[in-house]
């Protein structure tokens, strides 16, 4: 059988804000925050900013790229958790606008989207029960 | 309309115009997360219906969600390549959505590099034409409707946010930095 844990109790910790600079890759950038910051587990709170084309994965397997730059991204949610072998993944899924406003969502793909001008995220930490 | 490739293209890299800068993440923190809810009142720009009941509470450096609502006059650009050649890419002109729908956006609050107050914004959008769309929120231009529109607040205390000039990409941009403490 497998065991799921469906309910995670804990408590927000510390508020991080950054600015990740050109070229960098999102989810790798939100990763390399919660190093920075000494988070294992967080929920981003707010991101803003701007990437140089965008990449989101579709149900098929394969992935939408949106030509820029920039692409604007307009929001975003997402949270990142450490795993098993102790490292940390961020799953971020949001929607971006191109250069003519259109819109278009989905969860981003790790390492193909990089910034273009800035990225401002706000991570709050999350401290499971147990844990703290 | 966007491609999809059998193969994806690998992301590309900019060369922008300024020294690259070795600090790729400049990144600050509070001890706690201090929330706040907000709603936006009627009638006022969004720039001023967030502004000034946080400053208000004595906070300068926020980051929020706008929650959906309506706008009777919305105004936002997007940032196609700057022809100019001083940065990669530059705000577009402004383009007109009439009265739109605010489906939700992040607003970022800071300050100018004068110490005045700033609101950075993104969000997705219903024009009054029924398109949906995306991008850079003109807040000063842009009307809060008839209903108040709810907004949740994150402050971010002990540090602020100030638009310092980014050599790198040649732009003044929002950035945290040790509080300076006068007004």
């Amino acid at each position: 059988m497998n065991e799921v844990n469906l309910v995670e109790t804990g408590s927000m910790g510390r508020v991080a804000y950054a600015r990740i600079a050109p070229n960098e890759d999102l989810t790798q950038g939100v990763e390399k925050l919660c190093l920075a910051q000494g988070f294992r587990n967080a929920f981003v709170r707010g991101a803003l900013g701007s990437l140089v084309d965008a990449c989101l994965s579709k149900q098929d397997g394969t992935c939408q790229q949106i030509k820029g730059p920039a692409v604007e991204i307009v929001s975003l949610a997402g949270e990142v958790r450490s795993q098993d072998d102790g490292s940390l993944r961020a799953s971020l899924s949001g929607v971006v606008a191109d250069v003519e406003g259109n819109v278009y969502g989905g969860p981003f793909v790790a390492g193909f989207n990089p910034i273009c001008m800035t990225f401002e995220v706000t991570l709050e930490e999350w401290l499971p029960a147990g844990t703290q | 309309m966007p491609d999809t490739p059998p193969r994806l293209s690998p992301p590309r890299t900019l060369v922008h115009p300024g020294p690259f800068d070795p600090v790729r993440i400049r990144s600050m923190h509070s001890r706690r997360g201090r929330h706040v809810r907000l709603t936006l009142d009627p009638g006022r720009s969004l720039f001023e219906a967030l502004v000034k009941p946080l400053h208000e509470m004595g906070i300068k450096s926020a980051s929020t969600t706008v929650l959906g609502g309506l706008f009777s006059a919305l105004q936002y650009c997007v940032a196609p390549p700057d022809s100019s050649g001083k940065a990669v890419v530059a705000y577009g002109r402004p383009i007109d959505a009439g009265s739109a729908y605010m489906i939700f956006g992040n607003a970022t609050l800071g300050r100018s590099a004068q110490g005045a107050p700033l609101v950075h914004c993104h969000a997705a959008i219903r024009t009054q034409a029924g398109l949906i769309k995306g991008g850079h929120i003109l807040t000063e231009q842009s009307v809060v409707g008839s209903a108040p529109i709810s907004v949740l607040v994150t402050s971010l205390d002990g540090f602020e946010l100030r638009v310092t000039y980014d050599p790198e990409t040649n732009i003044p941009l929002l950035q945290p930095h040790e509080e300076s403490g006068g007004e």
